[in-house]
């Protein structure tokens, strides 16, 4: 079918007209090799027509972090940005909503570990007679300090290619 | 003409297969609990009999007179002891984790020794995955005190890559030619920056004596000034910095053979 002479200039007007809605997206930071984006996954439910059920499925997006608000694994909220930044960055980061392994509970504003909270597992010690070697949450420094030296989940880990023990990286995992 | 691989300085060593056993693929880097043949049984340096008992009989109950697995037990306490919570702390996951990794460590010098006990191995294997199970976990529920305890215990928590694979040698080599031209790019990118850095230098400098000298003109002519005190003043301060700011001292010695370098590589490449 013959399309109209003037379809191509209308479809870019009504783009150029559109109005920009900013849309938020909550989704779970992953290890990202850009160096100012970080790589959010987002968890969608795909349906399945033939099946009739939904199926999870994950979108990758790419979110501008130049603060470093968020490490690998922190549920981050995102807004999309009126323009792209570059062809893969199109979200920036909004705010960091659940970091990972230290949540607040939401109602009694008390922290979390699992299904107790933090005062209960200290309280309980209490009563058996503490010991100077049990953990100490308000005494621990901030999350990251093992980061590249004894925990490795901050970036991508690969299968070792080489072994040139010049560039040793640890990132490298032996076969 | 370069033509084939070897021409160039690539070199591919194909890396060593290690068992999942070994220590280096574990994550463990040593426990530093000293336990030795000296020493006295578990909970029997509580024993008020004992204290005052003979000689021979406090002998028996040292380690060097006991069987093997006395020694285990002894160092588990004492590894529980760096992460233990209360005094009857038996269950908590630091405790069960450390519990583990002596456990692990006692097996994997056991097995240096005795390399044919294969219920052994893969026992050790099992417990290695289970330790890296709790402290999945622990990372999850409470990432502070997952550090804490890699610290602790002196471990090294590597994830699995999401891509994984056997290495081969097209793959590699693949990849390593790769990187050798991402290093001749970068490289010369480097060159050329510090190229436009010297360039700076001298523009910056030129900058400020020809905003002066505009200045200077237009107020002997009566004309409204087009150049402010401002830029020039900003000018002036880039050009100190820039003067401040010594090349990279690696990249130095480049800089009069960039060009050379850069067309003969050009040529061959």
């Amino acid at each position: 079918m013959p399309r109209h002479k003037y379809h191509n200039c209308v479809v870019m007007a009504h783009n150029i007209a559109r109005k920009q809605a900013l849309t938020y997206l909550l989704g779970v930071c992953v290890p990202s090799s850009k160096q100012n984006a970080a790589k959010i996954r987002i968890q969608r439910a795909d349906f399945d027509s033939y099946l009739s059920m939904y199926f999870t499925k994950y979108e990758f997006i790419y979110a501008t972090d130049p603060q470093k608000l968020c490490k690998t694994g922190d549920t981050v909220l995102i807004q999309s940005l009126p323009q792209k930044l570059t062809r893969l960055i199109t979200h920036k980061i909004v705010d960091v909503i659940y970091p990972l392994g230290d949540i607040t509970d939401p109602i009694t504003g008390k922290k979390v570990v699992m299904g107790r909270y933090r005062e209960h597992i200290e309280e309980d010690a209490k009563l058996f007679g503490d010991l100077k070697s049990m953990y100490k949450y308000d005494e621990a420094p901030e999350r990251g300090i093992t980061a590249g030296k004894r925990d490795f989940t901050d970036k991508k880990t690969y299968i070792k290619y080489s072994d040139d023990p010049k560039d040793y990286d640890p990132y490298a995992v032996n076969p | 003409m370069a033509r084939t691989i070897d021409d160039y300085k690539i070199k591919w060593v194909r890396p060593v297969k290690l068992p999942s056993i070994d220590p280096r693929q574990s994550g463990d880097l040593g426990l530093n609990v000293s336990v030795k043949p000296t020493d006295l049984k578990v909970l029997y340096d509580k024993s008020k009999e004992l204290q005052d008992a003979d000689e021979i009989v406090k002998k028996m109950f040292t380690l060097e007179f006991q069987p093997r697995k006395e020694a285990k037990n002894l160092e588990r306490e004492k590894v529980i002891a760096l992460v233990k919570r209360h005094i009857c702390d038996r269950a908590s996951a630091e405790v069960k984790i450390a519990a583990m990794t002596t456990e692990i460590q006692y097996l994997q010098r056991h097995i240096a020794e005795q390399r044919r006990n294969i219920k052994f191995k893969v026992f050790l294997k099992e417990l290695i995955d289970k330790r890296k199970k709790f402290l999945k976990y622990m990372r999850r529920w409470d990432y502070k005190r997952f550090e804490w305890i890699l610290e602790r215990l002196n471990l090294i928590y590597v994830p699995q890559p999401k891509i994984a694979g056997k290495v081969s040698r097209k793959d590699a080599l693949r990849r390593l030619t790769k990187d050798y031209c991402d290093g001749i790019i970068q490289q010369k990118l480097d060159i050329f920056r510090a190229q436009l850095k010297e360039q700076q230098k001298v523009f910056f400098a030129q900058k400020v004596k020809n905003l002066e000298y505009i200045l200077a003109e237009e107020k002997k002519y009566d004309l409204n000034p087009t150049v402010s005190e401002k830029e020039i003043d900003v000018a002036r301060k880039k050009a100190e910095e820039l003067l401040k700011e010594t090349s990279p001292h690696h990249l130095s010695y480049l800089i009069p053979y960039a060009k050379i370098h850069l067309s003969k590589k050009d040529i061959t490449m």
